[in-house]
């Protein structure tokens, strides 16, 4: 009993150990889920934002850009006019060409440096150049005129062809004190108007537009990304290279027009952003690239975090006592479960152990009837045969006879007798198959009671009443059938009285066929009712009656067999009936039609 | 319109003649002559714009139109000693004629017979000249020399569309054709030449020639 009870404390505190964890684990997979997804949300807003920002200053720029374009464009076409300028280019005096052009375009140079407000519109030109038909860079008589320009940088001004449409490019340009800038230069075509080709073009160069950062406020950095190598002077010649290196390598690999990514600059994460600034342009594909510190959006997530994090530790602590207590509640039936689970156990291995004897037993019992009815049948079988032999002979006393043919009955009783073992034997093992069919049980009563009537002279006074319609049927083996209304029959003749009654009764009652058998003659002990069904029982009767006790006993279990039953309905007042139940034949025939 | 081309063509051959009749009594010693055709091109239907001016640019080549040619005798020939002046002036927003043919060393001078203002100049190699802007009235009639044989484009820097020719050559037997292409030179010297004819700023054709005194010798120009 004391390891009993350990046990179940065991597994009780298993079961609450198994509780809290589960617990645990859930409260944890929700913490870490609305982590993650906060962590990406927040991320993506992040992202989202300052590309949103990067995409409006872009679009700013892009806009005064245009301006610009157009300003030139419509400079070059009012140039084109020019009487000097095609009489430059058209009569192989290119010489004459900037001298020319220079009181054209002298606005376009010309004035101080304007503030970054007006550069912008005021289309303030730091250089420019003439190409001539073949695209290659016209010379300037004066460089002083026209922006002077180190031979390098005026080397990617040219074209391979003359373009047709205006083209935007970015050029690098060493300026006097060393340091490298980047200019965006505008090359407009320049139309004959005589023939409608473009004769020549003008490649005007400008200060970039810078990305202002309005928007973000401070620590947003932009610049421009050329030829393999990035500008960006706020930061430092090592960071612009690596980060140069960085956009070089996305550029070349992804070819799209506009991306960000992650990167560190200066051990501080941020998140760059590059656009093609002159897509489609002939000159050199260059990039706006823009770099936002994510100070900001880390320490948010940070904070987040933090939040998200706390709100977990309080769902775990909380699910802890939760958990806690919930275990106990549950612990508390949990444990007379296992109490009464340990009683049951011990009950059904009792019962299990019975069971085994028990069927050890019956099957021993059933194998003993089955070989013992054998054995006794041939020595009966010989005996009989003996008897009979002796009967053929006419050698004997007339007493010896009468001896002999009361001798030869008792064999027939003996056979009887071994048969229904036989019978019973058969049934107890669960050996006994019925095929089931129609029986017309109406035709077997009256089959019955005519063998009743003939193998009875000795009473010929006994009455017999039959109250049955014809033709019911029953379902059931004809053979067993048979037997179980000989039994109830003969038993109604045997224990009878002279001048006596047999009344049978049989009607449909739903499923079932109910026959009743009654009879006349001494009753059955009130005593002895109990046990009028057990083998071997002849309830007190005269032992003149021949019987062996069994006939009841054989046909209550066939009756049962064939999903019936057979009992006792009454037996006082010179009165013993039978109650006999069969199923029905039509109920039978009738069945698999009702279910389907 | 067709009215006003004939007119053009007209004043042109007028021009041609007075050229002409002006080597007459200076070329005394010569005595052969040429005479042949040029095949031009067809005049098109030229486009409005075009048909107002006489010099027209096609793919960066300067010709007449309808087309001309200028047929002279190669060579380097001995100059006269007074080169008369040669004039082209501006009338109708045009330079008139469009296509003078002159000998090196000659003046031309660039009368504006318009009521506006032109502003006569040329970027071209063989002479480079900047008028500046003159009235009508401007005294002396502006005139420049031109030294360097070649093509000269004149333009006007305040009329962008006028364009005007001058084919300075170092021969002083020239002529220009008729509009069907048809030229005779006369008063040529004898021997063995070569005949050119000017078509275009692109293309210049060349044939042999044996010029006899007193004789004339026939050369066409396919």
């Amino acid at each position: 009993m004391i390891s009993l009870s350990e046990a179940n404390q065991r597994s009780i505190t298993r079961f609450r150990r198994k509780l809290s964890t589960a617990m645990v684990l859930v409260v944890s997979a929700i913490t870490i889920l609305a982590l993650y997804l906060a962590q990406r949300n927040a991320t993506a807003t992040a992202a989202h934002d300052l590309q949103q920002n990067f995409q409006t200053e872009l679009s700013g720029l892009h806009k005064v850009q245009e301006l610009r374009h157009a300003a030139l464009a419509e400079r070059c076409r009012v140039l084109a006019e020019k009487p000097r300028i095609h009489a430059a280019l058209e009569d192989n005096a290119l010489d004459l060409l900037y001298p020319s052009a220079k009181d054209e375009l002298r606005d376009l140079m010309g004035g101080g440096e304007p503030s970054p407000e007006q550069a912008a519109p005021s289309l303030h030109a730091k250089f420019y150049r003439f190409l001539n038909s073949t695209g290659e860079v016209l010379s300037p008589t004066n460089p002083a005129d026209v922006g002077e320009l180190h031979p390098a940088t005026e080397a990617q001004l040219a074209f391979k062809k003359l373009p047709e449409t205006q083209q935007i490019g970015y050029v690098w340009e060493r300026t006097n004190t060393g340091d490298e800038i980047i200019d965006e230069v505008v090359g407009a075509p320049i139309f004959s108007t005589e023939t409608g080709d473009v004769i020549s073009a003008l490649v005007v160069g400008f200060e970039p537009f810078e990305v202002t950062g309005r928007g973000t406020g401070a620590g947003m950095k932009s610049g421009i990304w050329a030829n393999g190598r990035l500008h960006l002077p706020s930061l430092s010649k090592t960071g612009q290279t690596a980060l140069g290196s960085d956009v070089t390598k996305r550029v070349t690999n992804s070819n799209s027009v506009e991306n960000n990514f992650l990167v560190t600059v200066n051990a501080a994460p941020q998140l760059l952003f590059y656009r093609r600034l002159n897509p489609g342009s002939l000159f050199p594909p260059a990039y706006e690239v823009c770099i936002y510190p994510l100070a900001d959006s880390m320490t948010q997530l940070h904070r987040l975090r933090w939040q998200i994090g706390g709100a977990g530790m309080l769902l775990l602590l909380g699910g802890f006592v939760a958990s806690h207590f919930v275990a106990l509640r549950f612990a508390i039936p949990v444990q007379k479960l296992a109490l009464d689970s340990e009683k049951n156990r011990a009950k059904r291995r009792r019962a299990d152990i019975a069971l085994v004897s028990t069927r050890k037993k019956l099957q021993r019992s059933t194998r003993y009837s089955a070989d013992a009815s054998h054995q006794l049948k041939s020595p009966v079988t010989v005996l009989r045969a003996g008897l009979e032999g002796l009967l053929a002979r006419d050698d004997f006393k007339p007493e010896i006879y009468e001896e002999l043919s009361a001798l030869l009955h008792q064999t027939h009783r003996l056979t009887g007798v071994i048969e229904d073992l036989l019978l019973l034997a058969r049934m107890d093992a669960g050996h006994l198959q019925l095929e089931s069919q129609p029986v017309n049980l109406s035709r077997l009563i009256e089959e019955w009671l005519d063998d009743l009537g003939g193998a009875l002279p000795d009473l010929p006074e006994l009455k017999i009443e039959k109250q049955f319609p014809p033709d019911l049927c029953v379902a059931g083996e004809k053979q067993y059938t048979s037997l179980i209304v000989q039994n109830l029959l003969e038993n109604a003749r045997k224990y009878n009285r002279p001048e006596g009654l047999i009344r049978v009764k049989a009607h449909r009652n739903g499923k079932e066929i109910v026959l009743t058998i009654g009879n006349t003659g001494p009753t059955i002990a009130r005593h002895a009712q109990v046990h009028v069904f057990e083998r071997f029982h002849r309830g007190g009767t005269p032992t003149d009656i021949s019987g062996h006790g069994l006939g009841l006993n054989l046909a209550r279990d066939l009756a049962r067999l064939h999903g019936g039953d057979l009992r006792l309905i009454s037996s006082e007042n010179d009165w013993t009936e039978f109650e006999l139940r069969f199923v029905s034949s039509l109920q039978m025939a009738n069945g698999p039609s009702q279910n389907t | 319109m067709g009215y006003h081309l004939i007119s053009i063509i007209t004043m042109r051959r007028l021009a041609g003649f007075t050229t002409v009749a002006a080597l007459l009594p200076i070329s005394v010693l010569a005595q052969a002559t040429v005479e042949g055709r040029v095949g031009l091109a067809k005049s098109h239907p030229a486009p409005v714009v075009a048909q107002r001016y006489e010099i027209v640019t096609r793919g960066g080549v300067l010709s007449t139109q309808p087309p001309l040619a200028v047929v002279y005798l190669d060579g380097s020939f001995r100059k006269p000693s007074s080169q008369p002046t040669k004039q082209i002036a501006q009338r109708d927003l045009a330079f008139v004629p469009p296509l003078l043919p002159v000998q090196v060393g000659t003046r031309v001078e660039f009368p504006n017979l318009d009521d506006t203002y032109h502003s006569i100049f040329s970027y071209s190699p063989a002479k480079r000249f900047d008028l500046g802007r003159y009235r009508p009235e401007e005294r002396p009639i502006p005139s420049e020399v031109f030294n360097i044989p070649g093509l000269v484009t004149l333009r006007c820097d305040i009329h962008e569309h006028m364009r005007g020719l001058i084919l300075v050559l170092d021969t002083r037997y020239f002529v220009v054709t008729e509009a069907d292409g048809r030229f005779r030179l006369s008063g040529l010297p004898f021997g063995r030449y070569t005949l050119k004819a000017w078509v275009d700023s692109k293309t210049t054709r060349e044939q042999p020639v044996e010029l006899k005194s007193g004789v004339t010798s026939h050369v066409d120009f396919p």
